[in-house]
């Protein structure tokens, strides 16, 4: 089964840490990679960040030098994406109609934007997941350039802040009644959105969408109470949906693979990690996709590890981290669930702790501002472990 | 001031943004690694950019933290 080698269906962070840790930990076997995009993998948080503002050379993104494929006789495929798995044959159909025959499989191929319902076909809506995405964006930032985000999650929400450094301005649409209230609570992400109007952005909130106007080009944003919002561009950030419509007819799951904690998916000798994939957590005993770049990280390590047979150590609790307007925010643990929120600092001045807690006991926090504080949160955390769920 | 400059392997997930603030002081391999020296300026910048906060640096001649 193995004579066919290890092929890694997709060209992220997940599946660069797989190869990675794969001939690290001495697989010299066969090695494949399909990638997607035109594009050796590259790492995705600068796209809206760095990257986006002109601050940060496109060659910097890449995750390792060129020529280091070669001299790891990895063979990157790269522009065709796969189309089709054939559990039977055991190979990976590409888009070209080419079949990839494999021992073992990894499905790496991420997730994809969600489309804002009747925004496709216009020039000026943007999504941004690629390095073309980004590109493309790029080009229709400027000075004095009128930007509506639409969402206002991580993505929106540091597309906004980078485009109002580039002069920008920048209108936040959410249906929410406050930013990431689904992830972090009403209380704090009020705050979020006060952070973003004290910097200049117009913050519309419990917002909805009625119509798009304009032709080939989106000119103004229509919501339900009436007011329009004048628009050069727009930008979807409105979540994501897994990468895995290709794999229908499989046996696998289409809207995200689930897996075991070392990434096995009920298939023999076929793996998933990061955004394609759905590990089960203990925590809460359902299969949940984490969509977080430390996740896809490690994962993908942990996929390629048990392939061969490494044993796997038990994930770290969930961490994720944005800039916004300069400032740092890091989150660490789960605040989903939490019974209460203490805040530790002065919020109006963007420099504070908030700890989650559940029956007493420290689950998760956000820091803002406070880059220097989070290996202390983060002991103080594993030092109250939480049960895990039955 | 000399500094001393320690990652933290269970924290770090190299992320890479040490190598890009401070490219002669630490290399990225499966963790970041210091592979060289460089300005107090950048080390700082280093760990301060760390999103996984797993950076410490002390003042070598005295012990004491500089950073966090």
């Amino acid at each position: 089964m193995t004579q066919n080698g290890i092929v890694i269906a997709g060209g992220g962070l997940a599946a660069q840490r797989a190869a990675e840790t794969l001939r690290r930990t001495g697989y010299d076997g066969s090695l494949r990679m399909i990638a997607a995009e035109l594009e050796l993998p590259y790492d995705r948080p600068p796209l809206s960040k760095d990257f986006l503002a002109g601050e940060l050379d496109e060659r910097m993104l890449r995750f390792r030098a060129d020529d280091w494929y070669a001299d790891n006789s990895i063979d990157v495929l790269l522009g065709d994406p796969a189309a089709a798995l054939d559990t039977a044959e055991r190979a990976v159909v590409l888009e070209s109609g080419r079949h990839v025959p494999f021992g073992r499989l990894l499905i790496a191929t991420g997730s994809a934007p969600r489309a804002l319902p009747g925004s496709t076909g216009y020039e000026n809506v943007h999504e941004l997941r690629t390095l073309g995405d980004a590109r493309r964006l790029r080009g229709a930032l400027g000075a004095g350039s009128r930007l509506v985000v639409v969402g206002a999650g991580f993505i929106g929400l540091e597309v906004a802040s980078t485009a109002l450094r580039l002069g920008a301005e920048v209108t936040i649409v959410e249906a929410a009644p406050a930013p990431l209230a689904s992830v972090l609570g009403t209380e704090l992400g009020h705050w979020f959105a006060r952070l973003h109007r004290e910097e200049g952005i117009d913050v519309r909130l419990s917002a909805r969408i009625a119509r798009l106007h304009g032709t080939r080009t989106v000119k103004s944003v229509e919501l339900d109470d009436g007011d329009r919002i004048a628009c050069d561009t727009l930008v979807v950030g409105i979540g994501t949906t897994p990468a895995t419509a290709w794999l229908a007819g499989s046996g696998l799951d289409e809207d995200g693979v689930r897996v075991d904690a070392a990434g096995a998916t009920a298939v023999p000798g076929v793996y998933a990690a990061g955004d394609a994939s759905r590990p089960f957590d203990p925590r809460q005993g359902v299969h949940v996709r984490t969509e977080h770049w430390e996740g896809a990280a490690r994962q993908g390590a942990a996929a390629a590890r048990a392939m061969l047979g490494h044993p796997v150590p038990p994930a770290p609790p969930p961490s994720f981290w944005s800039d916004q307007h300069g400032i740092r925010i890091q989150y660490l643990g789960h605040a989903r669930g939490a019974d209460r929120v203490a805040i530790d600092g002065d919020p109006p001045a963007r420099d504070f702790t908030a700890t989650f807690s559940r029956h007493g006991r420290p689950v998760g926090a956000l820091l803002v501002g406070r880059p220097h504080a989070l290996a202390e949160v983060r002991r103080r955390l594993a030092a109250t472990p939480e049960r895990t769920a039955v | 001031m000399t500094l001393t400059v320690h990652v933290d392997e269970f924290a770090c997930a190299a992320h890479g943004d040490c190598a890009i603030a401070a490219p002669g002081v630490f290399t990225i391999d499966d963790i970041a690694v210091v592979t060289g020296e460089g300005s107090d300026e950048a080390i700082l910048a280093a760990a301060r950019a760390c999103p996984a906060g797993a950076i410490t640096v002390t003042d070598a001649s005295t012990g004491e933290p500089v950073y966090p």
